[in-house]
């Protein structure tokens, strides 16, 4: 909670010595990614070394051990400044066993993974909306059904290019849509976390 | 080509894990969530005839397997160098969608890339995001 | 009577189908959807169109007098080579689209065996007829059984369901709201699609390495935090949003490292500032190609 009120504090000007954007030079991402190296070596559609595919195998205190969908392993390392995307922004603790993942980072001498992100059981789909029921959707996705929970309060739509709104009653069956949802693992179901249509 | 402007998504491929697990390795055999590669709206005449792009004014050309695409981020000004290992995006299901960050927009599905390449430039949370591709 | 009619129920739906193949303008478009294009590559298109002709002439001796014993096993060879054909196309590319009834994509589904399994059933009830269909159409039990067969075909085509299923889907939508939202909430991803609008954003976000780590309201605002390396130094950037009115100009970030120092901070430059990256029509000199 600490951390908390000394970023508020500096996000809405009370800290001292502030520094401004000419001060602290150029923000452009080509000097950022100079200074990086970050995609420097990584030839157009190779495996990219500083990214990881797959299912967990086991979780530790600060390690999610993977296997990708071309049965190699992988170790990831989480930090306290690794964002954990399960639907909400969430800890590791809520990483199970069986969850689906991608995770960017940096690859370390070691060969685990140090990760920036981890994005657990994410999903985008392009469907049609075959029906709606109570809460949810009944997409068509590549022929396969595919159940969209809406939870209140998390799920968002996009309409058009408008802001993102929790109303969902402007969804039409018989639309396509873009659905980033988050998966239920080994079932047919997901949760919505951005719908985008066309209305 | 002439630098396209256009909205970018991504896609899984490469029997991954859930609904991506039937997706197999895309209309190229080589298409793998993890690796550096993009789908593209005109990789063939059966591919074209999916996408149908032209049906949103969107003049994309011929460009097969293997061809080499750089998109950039227009909200950050990432860029990533990838492959076409797929068709797609289906741009024709969402002629006229805008995408924007301020004023700067893009407009319809001209690209969608595997995972390692989006996370490179953008959070795999954010469905759309404007593009510039080259 | 029920096999005298089965030549009009059969002369309509081929007639209909046929004419679709050869004479609509997405014909060919739909024809590369198909399994066919799987098997046949770009010779799927005439091949369409052949086969729609074919369904055309078919559709006229079923139509036309006089009731010949032959028309109704070209029928059975014809409607038992479609359900040849769709257990080929659900197992060879179950992706693919029937390309049966009509220029609209529809995959091959359960519906599309029933229909053609239905086709079949009238042409083998075709093989009993002992007269013209016009000979027993006046009849009331007639007329009834041509419509119902019709109606089945109908609703087995997929390719039909925007006239009737869709609409029946949105009324019951607009009757029963069944994704209302009882509680006026700002979802979280409302707040990150402003941010990513904002000048702020669009200063900073080059840093950022990372997704949301944590967020937080406190009055007006709520607050994200990222995880953004400067310098090779871990930090956190700290963006204020507003959270009850969309206001991307008024977004605000700081950059604070470890120690607590802010090491950065911005109100938002002009929305209408844009940098040169976000226009410029050459590839970035920092990526390899």
């Amino acid at each position: 909670m600490d951390r908390r009120r000394l970023l508020t504090t500096a996000v809405l000007g009370g800290a001292a010595g502030l520094v401004g954007a000419t001060a602290l030079g150029s923000l452009s991402p080509e000097d950022v990614w100079a200074a990086e190296g970050a995609n420097a070596k990584i030839n157009p559609g190779d495996p990219d070394p500083n990214f990881v595919e797959g299912r967990v195998t086991a979780v530790s205190d600060a390690v999610v051990f993977v296997t990708s969908s071309d049965g190699t392993y992988h170790s990831i390392r989480v930090t306290t400044g690794t964002s954990i995307w399960k639907l909400n922004p969430s800890t590791l603790d809520e990483v199970k066993v069986g969850d689906g993942l991608y995770a960017r980072g940096v690859r370390m001498p070691d060969n685990t993974l140090a990760a920036d992100s981890l994005w657990v059981n994410i999903v985008n789909l392009n469907a049609h909306v075959d029906s709606i029921g109570r809460g949810h959707l009944n997409l068509d996705h590549h022929g396969q059904r595919v159940v969209a929970h809406v939870e209140q309060g998390r799920s968002a739509a996009v309409y058009n290019n408008t802001p993102a709104v929790s109303d969902m009653s402007m969804l039409q069956a018989g639309k396509h849509v873009k659905v980033i949802g988050a998966w239920h693992p080994d079932t047919n179901e997901i949760t919505i976390s951005t719908v985008y249509a066309a209305v | 080509m002439a630098a396209l402007y256009g909205e970018v998504s991504w896609f899984c491929c490469g029997n991954s894990w859930g609904p991506c697990g039937s997706t197999g390795h895309g209309s190229c055999g080589t298409c793998n969530s993890g690796s550096r590669q993009h789908a593209w709206p005109n990789a063939s005449d059966a591919c074209f005839a999916i996408t149908r792009p032209d049906r949103c004014g969107e003049n994309l050309l011929r460009r097969t397997c293997g061809h080499v695409h750089t998109t950039t981020n227009r909200c950050n000004g990432k860029a990533v160098a990838t492959s076409i290992a797929d068709c797609g995006p289906q741009t024709d299901l969402f002629c006229g969608e805008r995408t924007c960050c301020g004023t700067v927009c893009g407009s319809n599905r001209v690209i969608d890339l595997t995972p390692s390449a989006y996370s490179a430039i953008a959070s795999l949370s954010s469905g759309l995001t404007p593009a510039m591709v080259s | 009577m029920p096999y005298t009619v089965q030549a009009l129920v059969l002369g309509a739906v081929l007639a209909w189908s046929g004419a679709l193949k050869l004479f609509s303008r997405y014909a060919p478009a739909e024809a590369r959807r198909t399994a066919l294009a799987g098997l046949l590559g770009e010779k799927a298109v005439p091949a369409h169109r052949v086969l729609g002709g074919a369904e055309l002439a078919l559709a006229a001796l079923f139509l036309a007098p006089p009731a010949l014993t032959a028309e109704a096993v070209a029928g059975i060879a014809l409607t038992t080579g479609f359900l040849a054909y769709l257990t080929y196309a659900a197992v060879a590319a179950p992706d693919a689209s029937c390309g049966c009834l009509g220029s609209r994509p529809a995959r091959v589904t359960w519906r599309a065996f029933a229909r053609a399994g239905t086709l079949l059933a009238a042409a083998v009830l075709a093989l009993f007829a002992t007269g013209a269909w016009y000979t027993s159409i006046l009849d009331g039990r007639a007329i009834a059984l041509v419509i119902g067969e019709l109606a089945l075909v109908a609703a087995l085509s997929p390719e039909l369901d925007h006239h009737w299923l869709t609409p029946l889907r949105r009324l019951r939508v607009r009757l029963t709201h069944p994704l209302a939202s009882g509680v006026p909430v700002i979802p979280l991803d409302a707040t990150v699609t402003q941010l990513v609008r904002s000048g702020a954003w669009r200063a900073t976000s080059a840093l950022v390495t990372s997704d949301v780590t944590d967020h937080w309201d406190e009055g007006e605002w709520r607050f994200l935090a990222y995880t953004a390396r400067y310098d090779g130094e871990a930090a956190t950037a700290v963006y204020a949003v507003p959270r009850l009115r969309y206001d991307p100009g008024a977004v605000r970030a700081a950059l604070v490292a470890e120690d607590g120092a802010t090491l950065y901070a911005v109100d938002g430059p002009p929305p209408g500032e844009v940098p040169s990256w976000a226009l410029t029509v050459q590839t970035p000199e920092h990526v390899r190609t």
